[in-house]
């Protein structure tokens, strides 16, 4: 939580914010015009300029869809289907800023929904109309921000703040309008080889969001001010997501020191403890300067705390050690953006090694004899699928880089694409190489807009430098790569729904065969493969697919990247060799459980996989053993639950998740999945029987039978092993009991005897439920209660408790 | 050439046909309500599904390719209860009754919907000959009935039921004063057959119904002329479906031997979409999403046609958003009755 400590009156909150501007009328058909102009006619590109046109009028109106059926080849048919079909697009106006609060799993586990309630109650939006009174503030609940370590997040335009309390709604909405959206520059990094030292500052998603913006220009103001001989370099992901923002300073004598959740005003005493400032007056300031030195820190450091350093090493021992870095390798070294570094440290050596030294079979034998496997979810080994690709006869080829990671709770994706471009587009190239391929599209969801401009500036820089384009390495084969931004559809991480949504149709998987590898995009083979697939790609041309093969279990080799979040101690992108178990990841990596409460279960595998008990915890990381428990690897999402959370109501969070995102095509999955979700609806309010449960099961039977694609096949997994291993949690709930106090309609708050009257849940309630009443226990109104756990966070004596209703 | 067996049987068939096909032209059957033969395969509705015994997966028959050395299965029990459960799934949000309430409580199972729409088109020949058709030897029962029907019709809940009983025995006596009748007529009453049932109605979507009469209609109670009669049967309100007995979801319905769910789902409101100038009517609510009428008009860019609008569990067929429904469909509305397996697409007449 970036935020500072306003002192602004209370009183002022939410009156007078600014004298919002009415956006003036725009002449919709210019704007349509012109984004005409850029894109072309073709219906392919609808998606493309669907996005434009509203990314200038900020909504669709219906005007201009009708103009673009003037003015392209689109049909009001495929426009209307499209528009109505991804989430990205609007079809009423909006507030001026859009508030998006995520609803990930992490963010889930760790309250959005009372986060998102307290917005609408503070701007006064109620569900049906989307707008707050005034037209400056919309409420977009979003799949999942990818900032699982932050959890809960909350984006404002592209402002984020993290670890959100529902108490600060309103503070939060006065920063934003105080501060705005102010672009920060980022300031380039130096060139000059003889420095002092290297400052590095993590700009992932994660860093941006918790601050790393700001901090990266108050290290210029600080340098500029004193003079300092250093070099600023941004860089990409640590994967220590949850202590953001993160600072390096690697002096000359090549001592490192890491700080975590640095602020702005800290920076400068940083700096100056470490550096020497080029002026004796400002060298003796500098040196009175004694500050925190942590790394990995339990709670955020604020006093003149010293951490030893064996202890510091001991904390990056614990969560770095048992990590093995291959698609993350030089995570925290590389500057992102910069194509001289990726190659300094051994980048397009894979590439330039296939295509002189190398040819497409034993590229391809390269990749089946190491073992690779899809990391999207399924685990289809990688190098049969290239091999399929290459027999595959027609002209052009494609290879697709899908980057759709819609699950929520997971965002490796994200993290690989944003901080290591080049090596997933050295994968792309590889693989093209090695297919015959000469066009490669990168699928990244709209969701991820730093992803895409970084991986945007490194095709650039690519083609500068020649490793795309015509004749590479003065080679006959050339290869050209582009981006196609997805538009809010977890669907299309399905290959044949990618490949449906980028022709410009909606998203609607359909049956294979016919594989993509044999008829794919524009009916032309077409090899899709996940983002981390291909980061490792360059890495086993490099070491040879037996280095691969050598880590891992029987079936299942190499690394795999996760997104560790949830009630974690130590949460962040973790990259393990395959075989290590849960527990391990559980308790070494991410440092057990937080807050004393006792570590329940894991979720693995989003919305697809299940929830694997704390007793199961030995299971060792592996595409079989994770599917036999009822899980799956999916895409790398792992959320750590405790005794708090409730089982019944994860697995309503997921198939709530699943039944929005069905593409409504076949009926198991469109109308299936409803009457699951009703049936656990029923059990979250206690209104459910022994007998639903038992037609739950059944109908997830079903489902899991009947739908035509992974996502409907999988939909059931979260309630299967839910009533595989917690079935008497299920149970409790037909008797209106939820033991983890989290369904709302079997709870109640009630103030117990060490309240000491100090009035401050009363004065904070939202609904005026508790009466003020100085000095003396205080008393919740059940019938006026709305249960939104304000009055627990502001309570400084824990007086406030939740219970049975029934108690 | 590939060989695979389906249902124990060997077969040796070209490459590239779909499981359906060859199930098909070897007299298997295998349920459909989404597939046409003429359109390309969209598999939605799964009441095709087959297993691969093989991979042990179930697969959608219309669309899944025959393989090498496959061993199909269509006809297992454990495939019955998936195609039934498809069907079932598909009920549960089919807010729409086969037949009219007043056609269900009478004791003759006489069709009352036919007799009003007869009477206030005017064609009163045919009028006759189905109330012959309905008396038989027993003789109008419509006397000695407390009138089920009218207690049972819907327009009671707008304002008055529709004087059901006194149009019906004006009509026989209109016979027996020797009002001409020809030919025989003989609509037996029906095997009991599957009945689809709406479940709570909202007062909004009470309205909708209301769009099948006249703006005004001047209510009658006494049926003391053909006149009267026309004029009063213009407050019916068309609660029959248009496909009663033309519906492959009530024949499959039935082929299963299934039950209207009960506790129905609701999708999106009931609502009765007319063009006023080609007469086609869209019931959304008996509506199964099998796309066959977008896929019907996909590549005639010549008007505009019906699409997908919404994603999920709330998609649903609609007129593009950029257009108007009366200007839709201009030359292909019956083509998209034709090929609507529901009731859902309809002339008006």
């Amino acid at each position: 939580m970036y935020i500072e400590e306003l002192n602004t009156d209370k009183s002022k909150i939410l009156t007078n914010y600014c004298e919002c501007e009415q956006i003036s009328p725009m002449d919709i058909t210019s704007v349509v015009d012109e984004v005409v102009e850029l894109t072309g006619r073709d219906p392919e590109k609808v998606i493309l300029i669907l996005q434009e046109v509203q990314k200038r009028l900020n909504w669709l109106p219906s005007e201009a869809l009708k103009h673009i059926c003037k003015v392209t080849d689109i049909t009001p048919e495929q426009i209307s289907g499209v528009s109505t079909f991804y989430s990205q697009f609007r079809h009423l106006p909006v507030g001026k800023h859009t508030i998006k609060i995520c609803a990930g799993t992490a963010c889930h586990v760790k309250g959005s929904p009372l986060i998102s309630e307290a917005f609408k109650r503070v701007l006064k939006i109620d569900n049906d109309k989307n707008a707050s009174p005034d037209n400056l503030f919309s409420i977009e609940e979003v799949a999942c921000l990818g900032c699982c370590t932050l959890a809960p997040v909350v984006q404002i335009d592209g402002k984020t703040y993290g670890h959100v309390k529902p108490t600060q709604a309103d503070e939060i909405i006065r920063d934003f309008l105080i501060s705005g959206n102010q672009p920060v520059n980022t300031p380039e990094s130096d060139i000059n080889e003889d420095i002092d030292a290297e400052i590095r500052v993590g700009i992932g998603s994660c860093c941006v969001a918790g601050g790393s913006k700001e901090i990266l220009s108050e290290i210029d103001n600080v340098k500029g001010k004193y003079n300092l001989n250093i070099r600023l370099k941004p860089v990409g992901c640590v994967g220590v997501c949850n202590q953001t923002p993160l600072m390096e300073i690697v002096t000359k004598e090549n001592i490192h020191s890491r700080y975590t959740n640095v602020s702005k005003q800290q920076v400068e005493e940083i700096l100056l403890k470490h550096i020497r400032p080029r002026s004796l007056n400002k060298r003796i300031k500098g040196s009175i300067n004694d500050l925190v030195d942590t790394f990995l820190s339990e709670e955020k450091l604020s006093g003149q705390v010293n951490i030893p350093v064996e202890l510091r090493e001991k904390y990056l021992n614990n969560f770095l050690n048992h990590q093995v870095h291959i698609s993350t390798k030089n995570s925290g070294v590389l500057s992102p953006e910069s194509y001289e570094e990726y190659c300094l440290s051994g980048g397009f050596e894979a590439l330039l090694k296939c295509i002189k030294e190398s040819d497409q079979k034993s590229i391809i034998k390269a990749i089946t004899d190491s073992g690779l496997r899809g990391r999207g979810g399924a685990g289809f080994p990688t190098g049969k699928k290239w091999g399929i690709s290459l027999l595959a006869t027609g002209n052009p080829k494609y290879v697709i880089c899908n980057g759709d990671e819609g699950d929520p709770g997971a965002f490796m994706d994200r993290m690989l694409l944003e901080s290591f471009p080049y090596r997933v587009i050295e994968g792309m190239i590889i693989a093209g190489f090695a297919t015959g391929a000469n066009e490669g599209i990168f699928y990244i969801r709209a969701e991820y807009p730093l992803a895409v401009t970084r991986v945007r500036t490194a095709i650039k820089m690519c083609y500068e430098n020649g490793v795309l384009g015509k004749n590479i390495y003065d080679s006959a084969f050339s290869f050209n790569a582009k981006i196609f931004e997805g538009a809010g559809a977890f669907v299309c991480g399905e290959e044949t729904a990618l490949i449906s949504s980028l022709e410009g149709k909606r998203g609607t998987p359909h049956l294979r065969p016919p594989y993509p590898a044999v008829s794919g995009f524009r009916g032309q083979p077409t090899l899709v493969n996940n983002v981390e697939t291909l980061s490792i790609v360059p890495w086993i041309i490099m070491n040879g697919s037996e280095a691969l093969n050598s880590v891992g279990t029987e079936k299942s080799k190499g690394t795999k990247v996760f997104a560790l979040a949830g009630k974690i101690s130590k949460g962040g992108l973790i990259e393990v060799p395959m075989g290590i178990t849960i527990r391990e990841i559980v308790e070494n990596i991410g440092d057990g459980i937080v807050n004393g409460n006792t570590f329940k279960a894991v979720q693995i595998g989003g919305p697809s996989g299940g929830c694997i008990p704390a007793s199961k915890a030995d299971t060792p990381i592996d595409y079989e053993e994770l599917t036999k428990m009822g899980a799956m690897m999916g895409s790398g999402g792992m959320v750590v639950l405790d005794n708090t959370d409730c089982m019944v109501d994860m697995a309503k969070y997921f198939l709530t998740f699943t039944h929005k995102q069905s593409c409504g095509k076949c009926t198991f999955c469109r109308i299936g999945t409803k009457h699951m979700l009703n049936i656990i609806t029923g059990l979250t309010e206690g209104k459910a029987t022994l007998e639903d449960i038992n037609e739950l099961e059944k109908l997830c039977k079903y489902v899991r039978d009947g739908s035509l694609c992974g996502l409907g096949k999988t939909s059931p997994n979260p309630v299967l092993t839910g009533l595989k291993y917690f079935r008497e949690e299920y149970e409790e709930h037909t008797r209106g009991i939820c033991r983890a106090n989290k369904c709302r309609d079997l709870i109640k708050y009630i103030v117990n005897d060490s309240c000491t009257g100090c009035t401050k849940c009363s004065q904070e309630c939202p609904v005026k439920a508790i009466p003020f009443k100085p000095y003396e226990k205080h008393e919740i109104d059940q019938l006026i209660c709305t249960k939104c756990d304000t009055c627990r966070i502001v309570c400084p004596e824990n007086s406030i408790e939740i219970v049975n209703i029934n108690d | 050439m590939i060989k695979l067996k389906i249902d124990n049987a060997d077969y040796e068939v070209q490459e590239g046909l779909t499981i359906l096909d060859i199930a098909r032209s070897a007299g298997i059957k295998i349920p459909t309500l989404c597939f046409n033969e003429k359109l390309p395969h969209f598999s939605s509705c799964m009441v095709c599904m087959v297993k691969d015994q093989k991979k042990g997966n179930f697969l959608p028959s219309c669309s899944a390719l025959a393989q090498d050395g496959m061993d199909i299965d269509c006809s297992s029990d454990e495939l019955k209860s998936l195609r039934q459960k498809a069907i079932e799934l598909l009920l549960s949000e089919h807010r729409a009754e086969c037949e009219a309430p007043c056609k269900v409580v009478c004791p003759g199972g006489y069709n009352i919907p036919r007799m009003n729409r007869l009477l206030s088109a005017k064609n009163f020949e045919d009028a006759f000959q189905l109330s012959v058709s309905q008396i038989k030897s027993s003789g109008l029962m419509c006397p000695d009935c407390p009138g089920y029907c009218e207690n049972a019709c819907r327009r009671k809940k707008i304002d008055n039921p529709v004087s059901i009983r006194n149009m019906q025995i004006f009509v026989s006596q209109q016979i027996k004063m020797g009002n001409s009748v020809t030919g025989q007529h003989y609509i037996e009453k029906s095997a009991k057959r599957f009945a689809s049932h709406i479940g709570k109605i909202e007062p909004d979507e009470l309205q909708e119904w209301l769009k099948e009469c006249k703006d005004v209609v001047k209510r009658v109670r006494e049926i003391s002329d053909l006149t009267s009669a026309a004029m009063e049967s213009e407050s019916c309100m068309h609660c029959d479906c248009r496909a009663v007995d033309n519906c492959r979801l009530r024949d499959i319905a039935d082929e299963f031997s299934i039950k209207d769910p009960r506790g129905k789902l609701v999708n999106s409101p009931i609502q009765k979409k007319i063009n006023i100038n080609t007469g086609l009517i869209f019931e959304n609510a008996k509506c199964i999403k099998c796309g066959l009428c977008v896929r019907l008009c996909e590549d005639s860019t010549d008007e505009p046609a019906l699409c997908f609008i919404n994603r999920g569990f709330v998609s649903i067929i609609s007129e593009p958003l950029t257009e108007d429904f009366n200007d839709i469909l201009k030359t292909k509305s019956k083509e998209v009755v034709d090929i609507c397996p529901t009731g859902a697409l309809s002339n008006l007449k």
